[in-house]
C-alpha cells in the first residue's frame, strides 16, 4: 500500500537558519500521527512543505505517492490544510464560508448544499449556519476551519495546532471530532506542543525538535525505550506511613516519596518499581495482604511531560557529548 | 476503482473561469452586501448629477450671448460639450482614485487576516485567484462607470458631443480602470503590507498622470537648451511623444479633443505641443469652418486634408488605451507568480503523473465520495 506521507530526508533552510534538518516520516492509511515539539521544532515548516505552501531545501516529501514539488495541485486534492494561525473572511455566513471553499475545491454545486450541512452537523456548528464567521468564537472559528479542510472528501488532514489557544472543554470537542474523522478513514497528520494532548488520539507520535525527529513511533513503544522502571501511584486510605516503610522493604522498590494530590482522607504515595504488569499486580496483591487499604494503584506511566522533556532534554546532552 | 477509470475532471479552461467566478462570488457577496455599495454609487451618481446640471446653469447664459454666431444650435452644442467635459473629467478623476483602492489591499489584506495560506492551499490556480480578484474589484468601478453612462447620453440631447465621444470616453475609463487596478492588484501581491501597497500605487497613478507630463516638459525644455547651446534655434525638437502613452489624462484631453471642432481648442492645443505639430490652416482653413455639433466641411477635391485634425486629435487615446490594457496583462502575470511559493513551479503541471494514477487506483479514497459515479464529476461538462 502506498503510504499517505513519505517524507525523505527533507530539509528546509530558511536564510541562515535550518528548521528542518533532516527528517524521514512514513504514515500509513488511516493513522492518527501526532508530531508533538517545542514551539520552533520545525512541525509548521513540516506541515506547510506537505500542504505545498512552501518548498524544501533539500530532500523529498510525497503524499499519496505524489511529490509535492511536482504537482501541487493534485497533492492539494488530496490534502485538507489547518495551518495553526489563520483569519477568517468579514462579511461571509458560515454556510457561505464553507460554501466558498467547496467551490475552490471544484464540489459541483448541486453538492454543496448537502455537504455544507453534513459538515456543520459533523462539527457541531449546525446552529451558526446564518451566523458571520467573524462573530464566532474562538473553538467555533476552530471547528469551522477544520470543517473546511473536509470539502472535497481529502484522504489526508493535515492540522496544525487544532486545540491551541483552546478553552478545556472545547479541546476535548475538538478532540471527538477527530476521533469522529478517525473513524471515518482520514489519515490525519496532528501537530501539538503539549504530548498528552496528542498521546490519548494518535496512533503514533513523532517528538521533533529544532528540526530533527529524535523518537518516532507508537507512544507506548516511546515510553518503554526511554524508562526501565514504572513509576507507581498509589492512593492509600489510612497510616500511609506505614504503607510507605512496607514499600521500602519490598525489592525493585525505589525513590518511595509521598506527593500531594490526592483527595481528603487520603495520602499520595509515589515509587520507581522495576517489574512488568505481572509483577505490579503481585506487588498489590502482596500490599493488600498485608493490611494497607489502598484506594488507587496506578502506573503513572503517562507523565508524557517528562517523556517529552527526557527525550528533547538527552539530544542535548548527545550533542553536548 | 481501477486507474482507467480516473475521473474525467472540466477541461483546463473551464477550471479556471470556474475559479475565477468562485472568487469573484465570494469578493463581490462581501463587497455588495449591506448598504454601503449602494449609498456609494448613489452619492456618485447624484454628484455627477449635479455637475451636469452645474454646467447646464452655468453655460447657458453665457452660451445664449455667444449664440449670435451659430444660432440657438451653437449654443446648446457649447452647453452639451460643457457637460460632456466636466463629466469626462470628474469621472477620470473618480476612476483613478478608486480603482487603486480597490485592488491595492486585494491581496496584502488576505496575508494580513492570514487567510491567504487558505486560498492557496486550494487547488485553484494562481492566476485564477488573481483574475478573479482583480475582477471582482473592476466590476464595481464598471458599475460605476456604466451607470454613469446615461448621465452622458445627455449631452446627446444638446449635441456639441456624438455617441463616438461616448464610446471613446467610455474605453478610456474603462482601460484606465483596468490599468490602475491592476497596478493596485501587483503592489498587492509584492509588498505585504496594505498600506505600503496602497500609497505606492497612488504614488505610482500620480507618476503616470501627472509625472510623465512634468517630465514631457523637463525633458523637452533640456533638449531645447542643449540645441542653444550647440548654436540652434527654433527647432522642433521635444522629449519622445511615447512618455505620455500610460497618460489616462493625456486620453481623456484627446477624448475631449474630438468635440472641440476649432482648430485653436485649448485641448488640440495641449496635444499639438506634445506631438510636435503646427496647429494652422495649412488645410486651407476648412477647420475654421467647424463649429460644435456641426459635421465638419470636408476638404474639396485637391485641397490637402487639415493637418492638425489628423494627426493631433485621435492620436493618444487608443495608444494610451491599448498602453494600460496591455500594462495591466503584464502585471497581472507577474502578480500570479508573486502569490506563487517560493520555489514551487510555476506552471503546475496539468496532466496528472503517473504516481497520482496508481494512488487513484490503489488505496486512496478518490476525491469524490463512493457511489457517486466518476464521470460525474464532469456532469458541468456540455454534452459532447
Amino acid at each position: 500500500m502506498t503510504p499517505v506521507i513519505e517524507i525523505r530526508g527533507l530539509v528546509k533552510r530558511y536564510d541562515d537558519q535550518l528548521a528542518v534538518a533532516g527528517i524521514d516520516l512514513t504514515v500509513g492509511p488511516g493513522e492518527i500521527y501526532g508530531l508533538v515539539g517545542p514551539n520552533g521544532a520545525g512541525k509548521t515548516t513540516t506541515m506547510k512543505i506537505l500542504a505545498t505552501l512552501l518548498a524544501p531545501t533539500a530532500g523529498e516529501a510525497l503524499v499519496c505517492g505524489i511529490p509535492v514539488t511536482e504537482d501541487p495541485i493534485e497533492v492539494r486534492r488530496r490534502i485538507g490544510y489547518m495551518p495553526d494561525f489563520y483569519g477568517v473572511y468579514d462579511d461571509l455566513r458560515v454556510w457561505e464560508y464553507l460554501d466558498f471553499f467547496a467551490r475552490c475545491y471544484g464540489v459541483p454545486a448541486r453538492r454543496r448544499v448537502g455537504m455544507v450541512d453534513e459538515l456543520l452537523g459533523i462539527v457541531g456548528l449546525s446552529d451558526k449556519r446564518n451566523a458571520y464567521v467573524e462573530a464566532l468564537s474562538r473553538g467555533m472559528r476552530q471547528r469551522l476551519c477544520l470543517a473546511h479542510t473536509l470539502v472535497h472528501d481529502p484522504a489526508l488532514l493535515i492540522l496544525d495546532e487544532p486545540a491551541s489557544g483552546l478553552d478545556p472543554r472545547a479541546r476535548v470537542e475538538m478532540r471527538e471530532i477527530l476521533r469522529e474523522l478517525r473513524g471515518m478513514g482520514k489519515t490525519i497528520l496532528v501537530s501539538s506542543h503539549i504530548l498528552p494532548e496528542l498521546a490519548e488520539m494518535c496512533t503514533a507520535v513523532g517528538i521533533i525538535d529544532r528540526g530533527r525527529l529524535l523518537r518516532s513511533g507508537r507512544i507506548a513503544d516511546i515510553e518503554r525505550s526511554l524508562r526501565a522502571n514504572a513509576l507507581l501511584r498509589i492512593d492509600v486510605v489510612g497510616d500511609a506511613a506505614a504503607a510507605a516503610e512496607w514499600l521500602g522493604t519490598r525489592s525493585g522498590v525505589a525513590d518511595v516519596l509521598p506527593v500531594d494530590g490526592a483527595p481528603a482522607g487520603i495520602a499520595r504515595i509515589e515509587a520507581t518499581y522495576d517489574g512488568d504488569p505481572d509483577a505490579q499486580a503481585a506487588l498489590l496483591r502482596d500490599m493488600i495482604a498485608a493490611g494497607h487499604v489502598i484506594s488507587g494503584f496506578t502506573q503513572a506511566a503517562s507523565d508524557l511531560e517528562e517523556i517529552f522533556l527526557k527525550v528533547t532534554g538527552r539530544d542535548d546532552e548527545e550533542e553536548a557529548a | 476503482m481501477t486507474a482507467s477509470e480516473i475521473p474525467v475532471r472540466a477541461s483546463a479552461p473551464r477550471e479556471f473561469l470556474s475559479a475565477v467566478g468562485t472568487i469573484m462570488v465570494k469578493e463581490l457577496r462581501s463587497r455588495m452586501r449591506g448598504r454601503r455599495a449602494f449609498v456609494v454609487l448613489t452619492v456618485y451618481l447624484a454628484i455627477l448629477a449635479l455637475i451636469a446640471y452645474g454646467a447646464y446653469v452655468v453655460i447657458v447664459p453665457n452660451a445664449q450671448a455667444q449664440g449670435g454666431f451659430g444660432g440657438p444650435v451653437n449654443a446648446s452644442a457649447m452647453v452639451g460639450q460643457a457637460i460632456f467635459i466636466l463629466l469626462s473629467v470628474f469621472q477620470l478623476l473618480l476612476v483613478c482614485f478608486i480603482a487603486p483602492a480597490f485592488t491595492a489591499g486585494a491581496v496584502s489584506l488576505e496575508r494580513e487576516k492570514q487567510t491567504l495560506d487558505l486560498l492557496i492551499s486550494t487547488p485553484m490556480r494562481p492566476g485564477a485567484i488573481i483574475v478573479g480578484k482583480l475582477l471582482a474589484a473592476l466590476a464595481f468601478v464598471f458599475l460605476m462607470i456604466l451607470a454613469a453612462v446615461p448621465l452622458s447620453a445627455l449631452v446627446l440631447l444638446y449635441g456639441g458631443a456624438e455617441a463616438e465621444d461616448i464610446v471613446r470616453q467610455q474605453v478610456v475609463l474603462l482601460a484606465t480602470a483596468v490599468g490602475l487596478g491592476a497596478i493596485g492588484l501587483f503592489f498587492s501581491a509584492l509588498i505585504k503590507r496594505t498600506q505600503a501597497a496602497t500609497v505606492l500605487t497612488y504614488i505610482t497613478m500620480l507618476a503616470l498622470t501627472v509625472g510623465t507630463i512634468l517630465l514631457f516638459v523637463f525633458w523637452s525644455a533640456l533638449i531645447v537648451r542643449g540645441n542653444e547651446e550647440a548654436g540652434r534655434f527654433g527647432g522642433n525638437d521635444r522629449a519622445p511623444e511615447w512618455l505620455v502613452y500610460p497618460n489616462p489624462v493625456i486620453a481623456m484631453t484627446d477624448v475631449m479633443a474630438e468635440t472641440e471642432a476649432e482648430s485653436f481648442g485649448g485641448m488640440t492645443q495641449i496635444l499639438a505641443q506634445i506631438r510636435g505639430v503646427e496647429l494652422g490652416f495649412d488645410g486651407g482653413g476648412a477647420a475654421i469652418d467647424c463649429a460644435p455639433g456641426m459635421p465638419c466641411q470636408e476638404p474639396g477635391p485637391g485641397q490637402p486634408d487639415v493637418g492638425f485634425n489628423n494627426t493631433v486629435v485621435g492620436h493618444f487615446w487608443p495608444r494610451v488605451s491599448m498602453t494600460l490594457a496591455g500594462a495591466a496583462v503584464l502585471l497581472t502575470l507577474v502578480s500570479m507568480r508573486l502569490i506563487v511559493p517560493v520555489g514551487m513551479r510555476f506552471v503546475f503541471r496539468r496532466r496528472r503523473t503517473s504516481a497520482a494514477a496508481d494512488a487513484d487506483g490503489g488505496i486512496v479514497d478518490s476525491p469524490l465520495p463512493a457511489g457517486e459515479p466518476p464521470t460525474e464529476a464532469n456532469a458541468e461538462e456540455p454534452p459532447a
